[in-house]
Order: structure tokens, then sequence, then C-alpha cells
């Protein structure tokens, strides 16, 4: 199979193209193509939430603001009340701005030719980062500093056991922050990974049928091309479900880490 | 060449076994989700919420595994 062949020949430039390139400003001072999406979906969100928030209405009557305010109670009921329970009202904002400014990096990366910000491992590191100060400082208010220390070890426990289960709890506490970032992170390249190489072969057979002219090949393009279409609905899945996730996970460590066990 | 390509292969198979664990307790997730909706209807948005959130803390396991065979 020729069209195979040139396949595998071509996908190393599709891996190539996941690779962070600095595309505003020189090495020192620049700009990787993922942090300019990046911008670009602040300037989004920041520009939603005003927008939205300016024209605020009792009875809301237009349609994009009925959508965002959804979204809103989305959060603030089901990610906040449902979860965090008491005292989650201080909690929404942050975890609004997580879910709004998430999903939306999700969603453009769906649009061809642009990027999804938080398909790099330094956004999704970053914002895991804040996600783990945040339930961290919230612990630390709710317990002090010594008593949170103490409260990452379930009470109840026979003395003797109380160091060891401590030291796996503080194990699972800091993976909680690894696993923030490379789940996000794993979901998103993967996914665009998958979507590249079925639109590079659905091109690459139509070409190669072109060519020289086979018939089978070309007809292969369908298929491809077909399959493409479905990962693309799985994908848009996908970059909400992540972003409920990220915003879920998130309300549930400041649950674990406010609540008194 | 030899070499690079079965270090690729056994990087596939890496994952692949790495895949295992996490299918396996998705799958044991799914079922108690279903179970549990079949039999008290009305839990079924708490239930939702708490397989989702097994689902993502078992699939990172698979994900850190994905993530591995690409940067190693």
């Amino acid at each position: 199979m020729d069209a195979i062949s040139t396949l595998s020949a071509d996908v190393p430039h599709l891996q190539e193209s996941f690779n962070s390139a600095i595309v505003i400003g020189n090495a020192e001072f620049g700009l990787t193509q993922y942090i300019l999406w990046m911008i670009i979906c602040w300037i989004i969100t920041l520009a939603v939430v005003i927008l939205v928030g300016r024209k605020l209405t009792l009875i809301p009557t237009n349609k994009f603001i009925n959508t965002v305010e959804y979204g809103y109670q989305f959060v603030r009921n089901d990610m906040g009340e449902g979860v965090i329970g008491h005292g989650f009202k201080k909690h929404v904002p942050f975890l609004a701005t997580l879910f709004f400014f998430i999903l939306i990096s999700n969603f453009v990366g769906l649009i061809p030719g642009c990027k999804t910000p938080t398909g790099t491992i330094s956004v999704t590191w970053a914002l895991a980062t804040i996600s783990f100060i945040y339930f961290n400082f919230w612990g630390i208010k709710a317990h002090g500093g010594w008593g949170y220390i103490k409260s990452i070890a379930p009470s109840g426990l026979p003395a003797p056991m109380v160091p060891i289960i401590w030291f796996f709890e503080l194990i699972s506490l800091i993976l909680r922050w690894l696993t923030l970032a490379v789940r996000l992170y794993g979901n998103m390249f993967a996914g665009h990974m998958v979507l590249g190489i079925f639109a590079l072969a659905s091109s690459v057979f139509l070409t190669v049928g072109i060519q020289s002219v086979d018939v089978l090949t070309g007809a292969l393009t369908i298929p491809w091309f077909l399959l493409l279409i479905v990962m693309y609905a799985l994908e848009t899945l996908v970059a909400f479900l992540q972003a409920y996730v990220f915003t879920i996970l998130s309300s549930v460590y400041v649950q674990l880490a406010t609540s008194s066990h | 060449m030899e070499i690079t390509m079965v270090l690729a292969a056994l990087k596939v198979v890496g994952y692949g076994l790495g895949a295992i664990g996490p299918g396996i307790g998705i799958g044991i997730a799914c079922y108690g989700c279903c179970v549990g909706t079949a039999r008290q209807p009305e839990l079924q948005g708490r239930l939702f919420t708490n397989f989702i959130i097994g689902a993502a803390l078992a699939e990172a396991l698979a994900l850190i595994g994905f993530v591995l065979a690409f940067i190693l």
C-alpha cells in the first residue's frame, strides 16, 4: 500500500506541529502559539462575562445572556451547592471562572486552524497550581495551619497507624496536583492527535488515489472521513466533559480540605 | 533504526498494559452507576456526578501512561 507509507512518513510532521513554537517575538521574550491562544481565550472569557454582567435583567429575554446564566447556574447548583454544601457561595466565583475559561479554551481548539491552550502541559499545570493553592488556602483558613496538617489523615484511627496513613494521604494530596494537570492535558492532546491523524489519513488517501488512479484507495477516503466526523463529535463531548471534570474535582478538593472529618 | 522501532513498540505495549486497570475500573464504575440508577431513578443526578468523579480519577492513570509513552 503506497498510501500507508505516505501516511507514516507524514505523521512525524503532524507530531511536530503540536510542539510549542514561538509565533510572536523572539526566544528571549515571545509568545508560543498556545500562549497566544490562551490570551485570546482569556479575552473572550472576559468579554463574555462583562457583556453579560452589564445586561443582566430579572427576566432574561436575550438568548445569549440566558445561555451564560444557565452555565453559571449549572456551576452554582451542581458543583457548588451539590458538592461543597454549606458555605459554597464564596467558592462559586472561582469555580465559575475555571469552568468558563477551560470550556472556552477547549471549544476554541475544536475550530480548525485554532490551537487549544489546554493542549500544552504548561497551561494546564498553571491551572492545576492555581486550584491546588486555592484549596490548600481555604483548608488552612478553615482549620488553621497545624490543624490542616493534622486533618490530612482522617480522624478516628488507632494511634500507631496515624503517621503511616498521614504519609499516604499526603502523597495522594500532592498527586491531585499532578493528575489535575495531566488529565486535562492528556485528554486534549490525545484527542487532537487522533483528529489530526484521521484528517491526515483522509487527505493522504484521496491524494494518492487520484495520483495513482486507484479507485479502491480513493474510496477508502470515505470511511476515514466518516470516522473523523464521529471522532469530532466525541471530542466535542470530551471538551465539555473535561471542563466539567476539572471544575467538579476542584470543588471536591475544596470540600475535602474545608470539611471537618 | 531497529532499536528505535523496538523501543517505540515497547512504549505502545506499556501504554496498553497501563490502560487495562483503568478500563476495568471505569467499567465497574459505570456498572454501579447503571444498576443504582435502575433501582433508584430519582438519585440519577448525584450518581452520575459521582460516576464522573470516579471515572476521572481512574482515567488519570491511563492518561499518565499515555503522556509517558510520548515524552520518554
